[in-house]
């Protein structure tokens, strides 16, 4: 339904002409159907409604503006800047979409260590910046392209650098928000003008109602600006990049390098990680190459670093002996990189993760120590920038199984999880057969080391409707593995309860109908409290998740 | 291909941004990060490939009509191949380039054009051209002095081919007449089509007028059979990229080189020496169409096959054009051949170059966007500290020439022939 | 009134003693003095939960106390009249402690010396703040933000704090981070091996931020989660000594850029001398034979080839130093690195440290970067010399946080409480100091006394803000009413 003229004049007004568009074939371009990229609801055949019109704000000022107009006139706004995953879009027909692409500044304290960034500096370039003056930021698991406001702000946050540099949340420093009534909150140490460099306070930290242990994806209105904390880098000011498309290498001397460590079990697997999470020899953990699925991880890496081979090889290379050898060698496995500050620093960390794999009878893969194959990992593992992999074998992708948390609890029932897939994949022909274990992600998830973040990737089509259907069938079959072990909701139903399968909203009244049951449910009835108090007229969707504090058990 | 023959890809794109970037490896500054010169100018996700993904599917299922702007989108895309690079760092099943193009002739098809274009189509139609305003008469006036063979007449060892601009921008005709110079004082055997050199039209394929591409292609193929051509030379990348790329689809089996590919090799066998110093900083932009777009063309038949229940691969296996194989050390090596010259390499080059902001027959069709394109060049070879810019394309070249940085200031843009020859001893130029 | 409050915690835990009550009603700071009506000591989470519901059936405000006398920055003085202490310190279990998660789990009453005793045993230990009060309850130490010693550790701002139980002011009661999303009983999550180690959230929010900082006005904590360490099996404390601060700040920022050091701060000798000198007369003399400044940097190994990582970090940073153009030394004129790390890190005898020189002090703290730290101390020492407050017994302490994003600044202003003019003096120089040094760029984080007025009248944004919610989570504002200038 079209904005009354009225309305699409004062937004233009606000933005020029140039910068807002109500065109259908705009606004059918900012859809998202998530049977591609659901970011974690499981896959579904719906697109999410049509924003009534697409806006593109330069400035904090313009946007407080086009939320004072949405309040005004009631209408549903949500900003997104990459628009990858499902979170980033409207859920009513009475909306409009603020893309947030005209706003994409970086500015850095080298000194302490800071930047601050608007919407759209992706990971990419602000690593890109950031290295220029030997600092580096941490990058979430969902790769470079992501921006890292959004990944700061709106979501998770934590990514393979997150052992050394912790997930986001812990590098908000401060941050500038436009709340859903049109107010702007400045919180910590730049809300009185005194600089960026304290994300908490005075006295509570109003930070707290913006972000909880993810983001609210949007629902609580627009954050315009923010100060991360960066970290030490200490490689090359760019990337000295070797080689040609897809796989480029790069050497970056003797201090920094990459490994793919090995272990006989899994009870050996966590005694490493835990090792590292008590040491501060990382500057990446993650269990990578693994999302090609245990059975393929080798032959892929054969793949996707020849620019002459392509996924018609793979059964070839799944014959050569080889490759069958490497495979088995990394089986339970993940990667590492350590980054010596110095020459002595180096020398210790080498030593010192040798001495680990010595105490838990893990190995260094031969296959990933050659030095093109090295090249290519280290420059993967410190950029991200090849996350579209995941969709590489079928065109769709979505994570279950989130065993996060607890690594020891994880490793107990980790195989059950493989079988699950496993057996999935032998019967049924809706996901991609990668040999069940195709569990990835960081050996911890939070700063120093703690818990870990995983999913199994699961690959189906998303073009072949019955393999999306089929898909959604084998992650309720895991849900009920979640249920059994109180895992609560699988990784690909995390956001199943912020948004309907059909795109649309929850309405307040389905919300209390889950919310109710929580195990404890008042945490649910403050997020609806304090959205009556920044977003009165409910304005930004449903992915807040709330409870009408009467409705409380 | 017809357009619903891309709702697999269309339904496969993951959105992943990858198509608004250079490869993520290549990143070294926010400044130049972007490849794609559509949605950096327009900046609505629409003008990305994945918006090009996403609209063409909402036409396909009727949500979507060709208004006016629908039909503007379509067509601003320099179809430069930027999009289709980087998508294939991490899919090896998406074609967005030539969804893109052919999102382009679905809405030629439908009558859908811009005003810009008519005038182009129609000089190709009528005067065998894609300039409009100029004529076939005065097509191979440029050559009159130039001793070359008609290859309808006598046999010759190369063809050389001009290209429009070549032959008809008098600013630009010189460069072709000192490749024809240099070659024949190298001991080439050169010929040309004489009266029968006409466009390739490989322009009109990338805006999307296939049934004018093919006519013109065919039309070109049978006159370089008729004249028995086993090699082609041309200055000009867009008509490389024709001839290796397209024609080859349509049957053509001749030998094509640039002459970037073909000085490189005369200067290796020690047939052009350069010897002049020419005491210059220059920054190299790779042409798309000499680049990324210019690899090999294998011919391929087949069908999508799935294994491991839902991996797809191609049965047989499928050419893969990511860029890899372009022409970008030819000229490199040219560079680098003449003395006193230091190469500074911009941000974006090679298979992530950014493009001149001409392709797809923008400069016609839509030539502010098409300037805003060549500015933004400007401004990263002017970040280099340049003396000038080096290029091996007429139509890089003019629209380098008319831009302006994004302070306003402009570089000089030379051909690399023109570099080549400031190089050479005065007797041989 | 009376009668309700012993049902809830028993007539042994009540009290309307006057001496008692004299105790609470002031502190070592310049806050006014106010008596409360009441002390209860609640002996679980249940009481406090009940004390709640009575205050705000009653309307009656509660101040929760967990650490031992003497407090010192106002917060547990009484701002209204008829308010009750609520005193957690016999609270005082350690719930868990998981050697494998370096996780513990902590009640209000537990000290620094009884739960490092109870880590130690684990081979773990907790990161502390500088020198704590004996008596210093860890859960405030950590909910009130006390700047740690270890900065290159502190992932998060919050570190070591993870998750907590909280009954907010409205009586509803709830884990924060991790914690919440699991049962509401903390044995049931440990037996399912969940140990509150993710303290964002729970969910959307960050439940725990509503707490910290806060001065108890928002609700009653009554445990908290900990992430602790390995015990280094070699502990160093090198000292780097300088003529004026400024001459440190290169040198700091290097240790930092490279993540060196497990504690690293600056002390002027004023301050370091109060920290060491176990008498008045001792203070004195330190301060005549101290550097002006000391850098202390200490590094340790644990587990892991420990010889090796504390040699290479001692050679690097040796050489850090003599690029910076300072000294990376053992000792300095009237320290060791020992007695400074072994002073640093252990509770502070029965007597607090800072009361030492001249048996009273008012400290003015907080946050912003090291860069820009001369320039406050500079505006200090000009106003002290105004003020006719003798610069010399200035202490500044700069520690380091947050893996030196930002550093707290402090100015520790010892008098002589039984001396009304220096106690003037004194004060005088706070009330001014304090506003000179929001004026340059000071963040008051933890807006104590008076600074609660100075910060907010910066940030109207903030302080509308934070009215709200204080509304939502204490809506009949019983929660430590008149802190943070929330009405």
């Amino acid at each position: 339904m079209a904005l009354s003229r009225e309305i699409y004049q004062a937004l233009e007004d606000i933005v020029g002409k140039r910068n807002i568009s109500e065109d259908i074939g705009v606004c059918e371009t900012y859809r998202s159907i998530p049977s591609q990229s659901s970011a974690h609801y499981g896959p579904s055949e719906h697109w999410t409604p049509l924003p009534q019109a697409v806006i593109m704000p330069g400035s904090t000022e313009e946007v407080q503006n086009i939320v004072r107009i949405c309040n005004k006139y009631g209408i549903e706004f949500k900003a997104s800047t990459t628009f990858w995953a499902t979170m980033g879009y409207i859920g009513s027909d009475y909306g409009i979409q603020l893309d947030m692409r005209r706003m994409k500044s970086i500015e850095i304290d080298v000194k302490n260590m800071t930047a601050i960034i608007e919407p759209f500096a992706i990971a990419a370039t602000v690593q890109a910046e950031t290295m220029k003056v030997g600092l580096n930021l941490n990058i979430p698991g969902v790769g470079c392209s992501s921006s890292t406001l959004a990944s700061t702000a709106g979501w998770a946050g934590f990514g393979p650098a997150s052992i050394f540099m912790g997930a986001n949340p812990e590098n908000l420093l401060g941050s500038e928000w436009i709340l859903p009534n049109g107010e702007v909150l400045r919180t910590g140490s730049i809300g009185s003008g005194d600089g960026w460099f304290c994300g908490e306070g005075p006295g509570p930290s109003t930070r707290g109602i913006l972000r909880g242990i993810f983001g609210p994806a949007g629902s609580m209105g627009v954050c315009t600006k923010m100060a991360i904390r960066l970290h030490p880098w200490p490689g090359p000011s760019d990337f000295p990049t070797r080689g040609t498309i897809p796989a480029y290498k790069a050497d970056m001397g003797d201090n920094l390098k990459c490994y793919t460590l090995c272990f006989p079990d899994w009870q050996s697997w966590a005694r490493s990680v835990q090792y590292f999470h008590e040491s501060d020899i990382l500057y990446i953990g993650h269990r990578q190459f693994s999302m090609f699925g245990r059975n393929f991880k080798a032959a892929m890496l054969r793949i996707i670093t020849d620019p002459d081979k392509q996924l018609g090889d793979l059964p070839a290379l799944l014959e050569d002996e080889e490759i069958k050898k490497q495979n088995d060698s990394m089986k339970l496995d993940y990667q590492v990189v350590i980054a010596g500050m110095t020459e002595r620093d180096m020398a210790y960390k080498e030593k010192a993760l040798d001495e680990i794999l010595s105490q838990t009878g893990g190995w260094k893969n031969e296959m990933m120590l050659e030095k093109d194959m090295h090249d290519f990992a280290l420059l993967y593992l410190l950029r991200l920038g090849h996350k579209n992999l995941n969709y590489v074998m079928c065109g769709a992708y979505e994570g279950t199984f989130g065993l996060s948390g607890n690594v020891w609890k994880t490793i107990q029932v980790v195989e059950d999880a493989v079988k699950i897939k496993r057996d999935w994949e032998t019967n049924y022909d809706h996901i991609a057969a990668t040999g069940g274990d195709s569990a990835m992600g960081g050996t911890s998830a939070i700063g120093g080391g703690g818990m870990t973040g995983w999913e199994f990737f699961t690959n189906f089509d998303a073009y072949d409707k019955e393999s999306v259907r089929g898909t959604c069938k084998f992650m309720d079959g895991n849900q009920e593995f979640h249920n059994k072990h109180g895992f609560g909701p699988d990784f690909c139903r995390w956001n199943a309860d912020v948004r309907h399968m059909n795109g649309y909203n929850y309405t307040q009244e389905e919300h209390d109908e889950i919310f109710k049951n929580a195990p404890q449910p008042a945490v649910y009835a403050y997020q609806y409290k304090i959205r009556e108090v920044v977003n009165p007229n409910n304005l930004c969707g449903s992915y807040l998740r709330t409870l009408t504090p009467s409705k409380m058990k | 291909m017809a357009l619903n023959d891309f709702r697999p890809m269309m339904e496969r794109c993951s959105s992943c941004t990858n198509c608004k970037f250079i490869p993520f490896d290549k990143i070294k500054s926010m400044r130049f990060a972007d490849n794609c010169p559509s949605i950096g100018y327009y900046n609505f996700n629409t003008y990305s490939a994945r918006g090009r993904f996403q609209l063409a599917q909402s036409i396909l299922d009727g949500r979507t009509d060709l208004n006016e702007t629908v039909t503007e989108t379509i067509h601003s895309c320099t179809s430069c191949g930027a999009c289709d690079v980087a998508c294939k760092v991490c899919r090896y099943n998406l074609e967005v380039l030539d969804h893109n193009i052919e999102l382009k002739a679905y809405a030629v098809e439908n009558g859908k054009v811009l005003e810009g274009q008519k005038p182009v189509i129609e000089n190709l139609k009528k005067e065998r051209t894609m300039i409009p305003g100029t004529k076939k008469a005065n097509r191979i006036d440029w050559a009159k002095d130039l001793n070359l063979k008609d290859l309808f007449k006598e046999k010759a060892e190369v063809a050389f081919f001009a290209g429009c601009k070549y032959s008809y921008d008098e600013k630009l005709q010189k460069i072709a007449q000192n490749a024809v110079k240099l070659l024949q004082s190298a001991g080439v055997d050169l010929g040309y089509l004489g009266a029968a050199d006409n466009c390739c039209a490989g322009r009109a394929k990338q805006m999307g007028f296939f049934e004018e591409f093919d006519n013109s292609a065919n039309n070109n193929i049978k006159a370089f059979q008729n004249a028995g051509v086993k090699t082609i030379v041309t200055p000009c990348s867009d008509c490389y990229h024709a001839f290796k790329r397209q024609y080859a689809k349509l049957g053509l089996d001749v030998e094509v080189l640039h002459i970037v590919e073909y000085v490189d090799k005369l200067i290796q066998e020690g047939k052009i020496e350069l010897t002049k110093s020419v005491p210059m900083t220059v920054t190299y932009h790779d042409p798309c169409h000499l680049g990324r777009l210019s690899e090999d063309y294998t011919p391929w038949e087949g069908k999508e096959k799935k294994i491991f229940n839902q991996i797809h691969t191609w049965e047989p296996k499928r050419p893969r054009y990511n860029g890899a194989y372009g022409v970008y050390d030819a000229p490199r090596n040219i560079l680098e051949a003449i003395p006193g010259v230091e190469l500074v390499e911009m941000e974006r080059i090679r298979e992530y170059s950014w493009c001149c902001g001409a392709g797809g027959g923008c400069n016609e069709s839509n030539p502010e966007f098409s300037q805003w394109t060549a500015g933004e060049r400007v401004t990263e070879a002017n970040a280099t500290g340049a003396d000038a810019m080096i290029t091996a394309c007429p139509w890089c070249k003019d629209n380098f020439l008319n831009a302006v940085d994004e302070n306003g200031n402009k570089i000089e843009v030379l051909d690399i022939i023109e570099l080549v020859q400031q190089a050479m001893r005065e007797e041989v130029k | 009134m009376k009668e309700k409050l012993i049902e809830i915690v028993g007539k042994e835990n009540f009290s309307d003693n006057a001496e008692i009550l004299e105790s609470f009603s002031k502190d070592q700071s310049f806050a006014s003095p106010m008596k409360p009506w009441f002390v209860v000591k609640p002996a679980n989470s249940a009481q406090v939960q009940e004390l709640v519901k009575w205050a705000n059936e009653t309307r009656t405000p509660l101040i929760p106390v967990s650490s031992g006398a003497p407090h010192c920055k106002g917060d547990t003085v009484p701002s209204v009249p008829q308010s009750v202490i609520v005193d957690l310190s016999g609270m005082n279990k350690i719930i868990n402690i998981s050697r494998q998660q370096r996780m513990a789990v902590v009640e209000p009453g537990v000290t620094y010396g009884q739960l490092q005793a109870a880590l130690a045993k684990e081979g773990l230990t907790l990161s502390t703040s500088l020198a704590p009060r004996a008596n210093k309850s860890v859960l405030t130490s950590v909910l009130e933000m006390e700047p740690r010693l270890n900065c290159i550790h502190q992932f998060n701002y919050t570190e070591p704090l993870r998750c907590c139980e909280v009954t907010w002011g409205d009586g509803n009661q709830l884990f924060t981070g991790e914690a919440g999303n699991g049962p509401k009983d903390i044995q049931k999550q440990l037996d399912a091996e969940k140990f509150q180690v993710l303290s964002n959230g729970p969910n959307m929010m960050d439940l725990l931020r509503m707490v910290i900082q806060a001065q108890g006005s928002m609700g009653i904590v009554t445990w908290v989660s900990l992430k602790c360490e390995l015990i280094p099996s070699i502990k160093k404390m090198y000292l780097v000594p300088a003529k004026k601060s400024v001459d440190l700040e290169d040198f700091v920022y290097k240790v930092i850029r490279v993540r060196y050091s497990d504690k690293l701060y600056v002390m002027n000798k004023a301050y370091l001398a109060n920290l060491l000198g176990e008498t008045s007369e001792k203070v004195v003399e330190l301060k005549k034979e101290l550097p002006n400044w000391v850098a202390a940097v200490g590094i340790s190994g644990d587990s892991l080839l420990p010889e090796l990582k504390v040699s290479s970090q001692e050679a690097d940073i040796a050489e850090f130093a003599k690029e910076c153009g300072v000294h990376f030394l053992s000792k300095v004129p009237g320290a060791t690195g020992e007695e400074v790390l072994s002073k640093s890190i252990n509770p502070s005898s029965e007597k607090y440290w800072k009361q030492t020189y001249k048996g009273a002090f008012q400290d003015i703290f907080f946050i912003t970067t090291l860069d820009k730290t001369s320039k406050f101390i500079e505006a200090m020492y000009e106003l002290a010399i105004e003020e006719g407050y003798s610069t010399e017994d200035i202490g500044v302490y700069i520690q380091p946080q947050h893996m030196g994003t930002s550093v707290h600044l402090e100015f520790s202003l010892p008098y002589n409480p039984e001396d009304s003019k220096e106690v003037k003096k004194a004060k005088e120089l706070y009330t001014k100091a304090s506003k000179k040094m929001s004026l340059l760029g000071g963040y008051y984080a933890r807006p104590y006394d008076i600074w609660a007025n100075i910060q907010l009248n910066k940030d109207a944004q903030s302080y509308s803000i934070q009215k709200q919610l204080k509304n939502i989570f204490d809506p009949n504002n019983i929660m430590n009413t008149g802190k943070l200038t929330i009405k």
